[in-house]
C-alpha cells in the first residue's frame, strides 16, 4: 500500500471516530411498556420527568432572563417561581425503580440514582429548599436579593446534574 | 483559544467563556473582512476549487508528484473554508445556547425560548466533535505534507510568505495595505463590543 494511501486512510479514520463521538445511543422504541407501581408505564415515567424538567428550565429561564433586565417585571418573575414550585412537587418520586439508564429508554438520568439513593434524597431536597427561598424572596421587590437567591437555587440544580445526569 | 473555550465550559467558568467567545467573533469576523478586502491569497472566493483542479490535485498527491501552490492549494482551501464554517456555527449556536439548568446562557439566550437554547446547545457540543476531527485532520495534514511531500505548511501559515511557489507574486494582489488592515480591524472590535452590548 502507498505511504499515501495508509496516511489518508489514517486521517479518513479519526473523521469516522470522530463521527461515531458525536452521535448518541439509538433507544429502542418498544422498550419502557412495562408497567410501574404507580400505574404509569416506564416510558411515560421518564418522559413524565422531562417534562417536569423542562418546565422548570423555561420558568428558571424567564426568572434569570429578566433579572438581567434594566427593570425585572416582578408579576413575571413570581408567576414563574410558583409555576417553578408546581412543577417540582414529588420530584424526589420521579425516579421509581427501573425508570434508569438500564430501562432501555433514552434517559440522561445515570444509574447512581439508584446506588445513592440517600444523597440524591438530601440533593433534592436541598433544591426544595432554595426553591422557597427564591419564592419567599420573589414577594419582596429587592431585585438584588432574588437574584443572590437565583443563583443558589441554579447551583443546587447543577449540583444533582453533576453527579446524576449524563454529562453533556 | 478553543483549549482555553473547552476548558472554561468543561469547568463551568460560564462567564469567561462569554468573554472569549465575543473575541472568537472579533477573530472570525476579521477573518471574514480579511476574505474580502485581503490579499489575493486570503480571500475567501479563490479557496473554493475548481472541482477538476481538486481532481487533478488529488492525483498529484497520490503520485507524490506534488508541486506547490501559491497560496491555498485545492484542498487546502476546502479544509480553511470547512474550518472557518465550523467555527461560524459553533460560535453562532453558542451565542443562544442555554445551559441545563436555564442559568447561564449564551449573550444572545434572553431572545429566544428555553427549549430552542437547549437544541442550540446540543448542535453546539456536536458541532465542537466535529471541530476536533477537523483540528486532529488539519494537524495531520501539516504532519503528513511535512513527512512525504517535505513542505512545510507551517511558515507560509504564519507569516504567508513561502519559497519555491510555482506562480509568480507579481501576478498576484499579495499586499496587506494599512487600511485594509484597520478597516477589518475596526469591524472586528465593532462585532465584540456590539455582541456584548446588545447580549446579557
Amino acid at each position: 500500500m502507498p505511504i499515501t494511501k495508509t496516511f489518508a486512510l489514517g486521517a479518513a479514520a479519526v473523521l469516522f471516530l470522530a463521527a461515531c463521538g458525536s452521535g448518541t445511543e439509538p433507544s429502542d422504541p418498544s422498550a419502557g411498556s412495562e408497567t410501574l407501581d404507580n400505574g404509569m408505564t416506564v416510558r411515560a415515567q421518564i418522559e413524565a420527568r422531562q417534562d417536569g424538567y423542562k418546565t422548570i428550565g423555561r420558568n428558571f429561564k424567564t426568572i434569570n432572563d429578566q433579572l438581567k433586565t434594566s427593570a425585572p417585571d416582578l408579576t413575571e418573575i413570581q408567576a414563574a417561581a410558583a409555576a417553578m414550585v408546581e412543577a417540582s412537587a414529588g420530584m424526589v418520586d420521579w425516579y421509581p425503580a427501573g425508570t434508569g439508564p438500564e430501562s432501555g429508554v433514552k434517559t440522561e438520568a445515570l444509574a447512581v440514582i439508584w446506588e445513592e439513593p440517600e444523597d440524591f434524597t438530601l440533593k433534592v431536597s436541598e433544591y426544595d429548599t432554595a426553591l422557597g427561598a427564591l419564592q419567599t424572596a420573589t414577594t419582596s421587590g429587592d431585585f438584588d436579593a432574588i437574584t443572590a437567591v437565583a443563583r443558589a437555587t441554579g447551583s443546587t440544580c447543577g449540583a444533582c446534574h453533576d453527579k446524576y445526569r449524563l454529562d453533556d | 483559544m478553543i483549549a482555553a473555550m473547552w476548558w472554561t465550559a468543561e469547568q463551568g467558568y460560564m462567564q469567561w467563556h462569554k468573554w472569549l467567545g465575543a473575541g472568537l467573533i472579533g477573530l472570525l469576523v476579521y477573518r471574514l473582512v480579511w476574505g474580502i478586502v485581503g490579499p489575493r491569497t486570503a480571500r475567501l472566493h479563490t479557496l473554493i476549487p475548481r472541482p477538476s483542479a481538486l481532481i487533478e490535485y488529488l492525483k498529484s498527491l497520490r503520485s507524490l508528484q506534488y508541486r506547490r501552490s501559491f497560496g491555498h492549494s485545492p484542498l487546502g482551501g476546502l479544509a480553511v473554508l470547512a474550518l472557518l464554517g465550523l467555527l461560524w456555527v459553533q460560535t453562532g449556536t453558542g451565542l443562544f445556547s442555554v445551559d441545563v439548568n436555564g442559568l447561564a446562557s449564551g449573550w444572545f439566550g434572553h431572545w429566544i425560548s428555553f427549549d430552542l437554547g437547549r437544541s442550540m446547545a446540543d448542535i453546539h457540543e456536536q458541532v465542537f466533535d466535529l471541530l476536533l476531527a477537523m483540528i486532529g485532520l488539519h494537524l495531520l495534514a501539516i504532519a503528513g505534507y511535512a513527512i512525504f511531500l517535505r513542505t512545510n505548511l507551517v511558515t507560509a501559515m504564519i507569516t504567508g510568505k513561502q519559497d519555491g511557489g510555482t506562480a509568480s507574486e507579481s501576478d498576484w494582489d499579495v499586499k496587506a495595505p494599512v487600511a485594509r488592515v484597520m478597516i477589518a480591524l475596526i469591524l472586528a472590535a465593532c462585532s465584540i463590543a456590539g455582541t456584548i452590548w446588545m447580549g446579557r
